[in-house]
């Protein structure tokens, strides 16, 4: 089985967060609340509950390097949480919006953090040592709709953006004195933007884009469309290469990355989606993660299941059509690689969905997945 | 000058869709059905926003639609590639409201919607640029 743990921890996760060492998980059980779950002696136990926004949030990210949780939420705030002592002390960082914030990314130095918000702006958060305090600086031009998801190039500069204009976009967050003289070139882009500049708009999506990430060399991209298509790209500059793949079933919500080769997509059919490239390149779909879902080939016609779909998901599980009755039941929308440490590859992630479940997966028994790791 | 443009375009296309008008009849005398539908269904939908092309274009494609008979007949030789225009074509017909058409376009999505899957479905739903 791919799936080597599953957990119930609410009715519905909006998203969810590893602690560095992964000792810890957090994750927003569809409130305003964030809570904290540690593993004591193969139970998971809820330690903290973080108390402060006023709505539901919608992203939380844990930082690698210096043990900080930044959330954001519908109520357009966003929080900086620092552990003191046994507490959780939160800073408010002034994000300046005016509709609410959809997603957060810190960047892999962990000196900033990006926010992706309804008001059709990213908000890039830096630390002001002198003042004391979280700045935010945002970039106000191109998007002609809500952010819904942002992704950091491993150079720490670079954003990729995906948005509900169906674009999905590539800035520079240069910020003079945060990032330490001009960053070495690498990849595709130039990194000798300023502030704010748009380096590449890919318009390949005619409806809403979603899960947009780099691959661990940065230099491609996938992101997925509300149109059951996902899209690859290559050589993000002047002249990106692109690649859309179709998909079969319902559209996806999130994707992530495994290696340069291997692709995990989340979404609606409740059970994650294995791209990978072939030694050419060419990205295609190779299988559902999750065995369980057989090909449909029960009497029921995909267009009755359709109708099963519309009229509720109480439906889903209880019915006789045990074709989609996977680890997951509802719409998967959140998914967080766990790497063991630095020198081992990664082969473990985690997803949550509207179910409330939190599962974790590990590819290393996926033999005919192995070649591309 | 941008609507001048527009309206030369739109000329040239209501030609190109005759002449495939024309080429669907002779294709339909022949009894090859599934060639008339290819034929009707490419260069769809047609790159303009000007309803009047896009009208035009439906009533070439409605033709060839209800000269389908046996649909796992015309499965077996349309290729994939036609079929995000086809269930795009198949939703105009359904939202017409005529019985016949709503017949025909509802016995071919069932098959199509079984070959294609619902994410053929998603495609011709929510593409609100591409519209035919």
């Amino acid at each position: 089985m791919a799936a080597i743990a599953v957990h119930q921890f609410a009715d519905c996760i909006t998203c969810h967060a590893w602690s560095p060492d992964q000792s810890m998980v957090a994750l927003c059980p569809n409130t305003n609340e964030v809570h904290i779950y540690k593993l004591v002696e193969e139970n998971w136990e809820r330690i903290h509950v973080l108390q402060k926004h006023d709505q539901i949030i919608v992203g939380i990210d844990w930082s690698k390097s210096s043990n900080r949780i930044v959330t954001v939420s519908h109520d357009r705030n966003s929080y900086v949480w620092n552990e003191e002592g046994s507490a959780w002390v939160p800073t408010l960082v002034i994000l300046r919006l005016n509709r609410a914030a959809l997603c957060v990314q810190w960047s892999p130095k962990g000196n900033k953090f990006a926010v992706g918000s309804g008001a059709k702006t990213v908000c890039i958060c830096y630390y002001e040592q002198e003042n004391n305090w979280w700045v935010s600086k945002l970039i106000r031009k191109r998007h002609d709709s809500s952010v819904t998801s942002v992704a950091w190039h491993p150079n720490n500069v670079l954003i990729a953006t995906t948005s509900t204009d169906g674009k999905c976009r590539v800035f520079s967050t240069f910020i003079k004195g945060v990032d330490a003289g001009k960053p070495k070139k690498s990849g595709g882009g130039s990194l000798d933007a300023k502030f704010g500049e748009q380096i590449v708009q890919l318009d390949l999506s005619f409806c809403w884009a979603f899960g947009v990430k780099w691959s661990p060399s940065g230099n491609s991209l996938a992101y997925v469309g509300h149109n059951s298509m996902i899209y690859f790209v290559d050589q993000i500059g002047p002249s990106p290469l692109a690649q859309s793949v179709v998909l079969r079933d319902l559209p996806l919500r999130d994707v992530m990355f495994v290696s340069e080769k291997l692709v995990i997509g989340v979404g609606f059919d409740c059970n994650p989606m294995v791209f990978a490239a072939d030694g050419t390149g060419l990205w295609s779909f190779v299988r559902f993660l999750d065995e369980k879902k057989a090909a449909s080939s029960s009497g029921r016609s995909q267009f009755t299941e359709a109708f099963g779909k519309f009229y509720g998901s109480s439906k889903q599980g209880t019915s006789n059509d045990k074709s989609r009755a996977g680890v997951h039941d509802n719409c998967i929308n959140c998914i967080v690689p766990m790497k063991e440490s630095e020198s081992t590859k990664m082969t473990s992630f985690s997803t949550s969905g509207l179910d409330g479940k939190m599962v974790i997966w590990d590819l290393k028994n996926q033999e005919d997945l192995l070649e591309y790791l | 000058m941008g609507e001048h443009v527009e309206a030369d375009n739109a000329e040239a296309i209501i030609t190109r869709i005759e002449h495939k008008s024309r080429k669907i009849e002779s294709l339909l005398k022949q009894y090859k059905p599934v060639e008339a539908l290819k034929t009707a269904l490419e260069g769809s939908p047609p790159k303009t926003r000007d309803e009047r092309c896009k009208s035009a274009n439906w009533i070439v494609v409605h033709r060839a639609l209800m000269a389908i008979k046996d649909v796992d007949l015309m499965f077996s030789s349309l290729d994939p590639e036609y079929y995000d225009i086809l269930m795009k074509y198949l939703y105009r017909g359904l939202s017409t409201g005529d019985r016949p058409t709503c017949d025909q376009c509802l016995r071919i999505h069932e098959k199509l919607t079984q070959r294609a899957g619902l994410g053929c479905i998603l495609r011709a739903l929510s593409d609100t640029v591409n519209t035919v």
